[in-house]
């Protein structure tokens, strides 16, 4: 009789930490969950604050200089020049040619201001993108994918001379 | 027979002590290859709820940074290539016209002075506002109408009427005032101020204050 109580505990017990384990094992595959999921909405979170403040940074430092330059509201297809914190001019842009969703976010610099008789001028940005007006510029083909935004004859005119090449440009999306 | 039951119990004793101790609320590693173990997993959330956390605090301090240099204060721009005035606050267009800026000539006189009609460029201030703005002309005003150059004091340099009903002063004798050839507006037409139409200028000059600034470009 004795014997089969302590079968009887024995068995009670087995079952018992085969509960707990299961149990245990549910729970922790349910806050596994939780936690992969805070740490992608968190990975999320430090990649936008991490764009926020190059952002502000730019604008940190722009405000200290003497130059002008651009932001680009990709979004909006629209750019505006700015000296410190003021805004001298909006300008609308269409886009000719290019994958504008490939640009990408973040400052980038006039490398190069093509001066054109027939006013085939353009403002090259590196790689990423160039400003033209009305009339295409006079440039050999660049690479595929390669951005070209259009402004008016006369706000790309104005932009034009307002810029030096080593001017800035902000990207936004 | 007992013997037999409580060796197999023993065995399956041993089997869910083990499964529990391998159970993911124990807290212990899994030898699952390329799988973090809950505890790794925590004490990463939590190195990057601190890094938001540090990212949103500085980010927080460049805001506040930047929201200290700016203000509510109206201000001007002038385009000289597409010659346009705007008056803006903040983010906000209050008024664009047509302009009259330098005309970007040159003149000679015949004793070898030359004079460039260009617009200033830069950052300038308002430095003075002023009604029925009177004209005093210069030595070149003499020499581009082929006329002889009257001396320094003479009165015959003063000029009444033709700079419009108001003018603000910029210095170095650039001013943005009226002018007669209102169909010139939107042209380089001047000797290096800004040519505004009647009733812009008018706005202008109740809006604008003396220290108002005014980017030129």
């Amino acid at each position: 009789m004795k014997a089969f109580n302590k079968i009887g505990v024995t068995a009670g017990l087995l079952c018992a930490f085969l509960f707990v384990g299961a149990a245990g094992a549910e729970e922790g595959t349910e806050e596994r969950g939780k936690l992969l999921e805070q740490e992608g909405r968190l990975t999320a979170r430090i990649e936008s604050l991490k764009q926020e403040q190059d952002y502000l940074l730019f604008q940190k430092t722009m405000y200290a200089s003497d130059s002008k330059y651009l932001v680009l509201h990709i979004a909006a297809r629209s750019a505006q020049l700015r000296y410190k914190n003021r805004i001298l001019k909006d300008l609308p842009l269409r886009v000719v040619s290019g994958r504008i969703e490939a640009l990408v976010r973040g400052a980038t610099t006039l490398t190069g201001k093509v001066e054109d008789p027939k006013e085939r001028n353009a403002l090259v940005f590196g790689s990423a993108f160039l400003l033209q007006g009305i009339r295409p510029p006079a440039l050999r083909e660049s690479e595929p994918g390669f951005v070209r935004f259009a402004l008016s004859k006369k706000d790309f005119s104005s932009l034009f001379y307002a810029v030096e090449t080593g001017s800035q440009a902000y990207i936004l999306p | 027979m007992r013997n037999k039951i409580q060796l197999m119990l023993k065995t399956s004793a041993v089997f869910a002590c083990l499964l529990f101790c391998s159970s993911p609320s124990a807290g212990r590693s899994e030898d699952v290859p390329g799988v973090v173990s809950l505890e790794g997993l925590r004490a990463h959330v939590q190195t990057l709820e601190r890094e938001a956390a540090l990212l949103e605090e500085e980010n927080q301090g460049l805001k506040n940074m930047l929201r200290a240099q700016e203000n509510d204060d109206i201000f001007l721009v002038v385009d000289t290539e597409s010659n346009r005035l705007t008056m803006r606050q903040n983010d906000s267009l209050l008024l664009t016209t047509k302009v009259g800026t330098g005309s970007r000539q040159l003149i000679k006189s015949e004793a070898g002075r030359k004079w460039y009609f260009e617009s200033p460029m830069g950052s300038l201030t308002v430095l003075g506002k002023e009604r029925n703005p009177v004209w005093i002309r210069p030595d070149w005003s003499y020499v581009e109408e082929n006329m002889p150059v009257p001396a320094e004091n003479d009165p015959d340099r003063i000029v009444r009427g033709v700079l419009g009903k108001y003018a603000l002063i910029l210095g170095n004798g650039y001013k943005i005032h009226g002018t007669k050839w209102t169909e010139l507006l939107g042209t380089h037409f001047t000797h290096g101020c800004i040519s505004v139409g009647d009733d812009d200028l008018e706005k202008l000059y109740h809006t604008v204050k003396i220290g108002t600034k005014v980017y030129l470009y």
